[in-house]
């Protein structure tokens, strides 16, 4: 080997990064040169300095303390992530209960319309002499109401409440729908 | 038998707060060690390190688990790092009043002050940034050069010769004591 290639391998040799038929071709070379000799043990003792260079300690409280305001900046990067607690109500209950809420203001809003202007003293008088009739026939305003009974319903819940969403829909009529959905 | 990287992860998706805590107790110090010798003061490798696990926890989802937890964590940190330090050489460039002091807890301050401890630290300081880190990951982090390749992302080989570009332009530092 000549001094060149020994110096290309001067820090391999030294990491013990070397096969070992190029570890024992490197020894026979530094055994009778003095000149890579010296060049070696300076290398050696650059890395023994190297490695010696410590980095000084912060102390406990920075390390107990150090989680703490890694979690207050992540904070106000970004938004907490959920919470067991809100994954736990996620997904379809929520989903249903915002679609309870929906059908409860259509009602609502189909309700208000079907009922028309505030009734005049006159009309008022007339629904306080004739009460019977409203139950027993349905006024023209609400035709196209679902006919099912709470127990029917009930029974819906309990099998697919997306069904029953569903159901509800196709009975309404498209009059009703426009209507509900005029001033949306 | 404690967890892996990746199992307390997994539990961090899902909001475990206790394992967030264990993947930084784990990682901590390392990432503080490097950040100090790539930047020298507590001050910033403090905030470096800090900064390191927010951005990792931040993009967690983006972990492709294709190397280890703490090698993906060294590459955001030697990112921080670069970026740190030339932001730091454009400022000592627009304003040299500004130029960035050694803390007095420098690096090299705490061996004992021989003269070639000094000379080796300004030698250090001077080498460019790839063969530093290289330095950094080889010395005092034990990486193998493949590893080293991975974050800085280069080949094996490029790593190897910055490593040992390093190493040579400190003996010459030394024996000429050109700084």
């Amino acid at each position: 080997m000549t001094c060149n290639e020994i110096k290309e391998l001067t820090v391999p040799y030294l990491e013990l990064d070397l096969e070992p038929s190029r570890v024992r071709d490197v020894t026979a070379h530094l055994d009778g040169c003095a000149g890579c000799r010296t060049e070696m043990e300076t290398v050696r003792q650059v890395l023994v300095r190297v490695k010696g260079v410590a980095v000084p300690d912060p102390g406990d409280r920075f390390w107990n303390e150090f989680p703490g305001q890694v979690r207050r900046e992540l904070a106000r990067e970004r938004p907490p992530i959920p919470s067991r607690l809100w994954k736990g109500i996620s997904g379809w209950p929520m989903t249903l209960a915002a679609s309870v809420l929906l059908l409860v203001g259509a009602w609502s809003l189909k309700g208000m319309l079907d009922q028309g202007p505030a009734p005049t003293p006159s009309q008022q008088r007339a629904v306080v002499q004739a009460p019977k009739a409203r139950v027993d026939q349905p006024s023209a305003a609400e035709p196209d109401l679902p006919q099912l009974a709470e127990a029917d319903w009930q029974e819906f819940w309990d099998e697919d409440p997306d069904m029953v969403l569903v159901d509800m829909a196709s009975r309404l009529d498209r009059r009703t729908v426009d209507r509900l959905f005029r001033d949306i | 038998m404690a967890e892996s990287d990746y199992q307390l992860l997994d539990r961090y998706g899902v909001g475990d707060e206790a394992a967030f805590e264990e993947l930084v107790k784990r990682h901590q110090k390392t990432i503080y060690d490097l950040a100090y010798r790539m930047l020298e003061n507590h001050a910033d490798a403090a905030d470096l390190a800090q900064r390191t696990f927010v951005q990792a926890f931040l993009h967690h989802q983006s972990f492709r688990r294709e190397s280890s937890f703490r090698t993906w964590l060294y590459q955001i940190g030697m990112n921080l790092c670069r970026n740190a330090i030339r932001d730091r050489a454009r400022r000592a460039h627009e304003d040299v009043d500004e130029l960035p002091l050694a803390d007095s807890r420098d690096i090299l301050a705490e061996v004992a002050g021989a003269e070639l401890q000094d000379l080796l630290g300004r030698a250090i300081r001077t080498l460019p940034t790839r063969q530093r880190e290289a330095l950094v990951l080889r010395v005092y982090h034990n990486h193998a050069f493949v590893e080293i390749g991975m974050i800085m992302s280069c080949s094996e080989g490029t790593a190897k010769a910055n490593y040992h570009h390093a190493v040579d332009r400190l003996r010459r530092a030394l024996v000429s004591g050109e700084g």
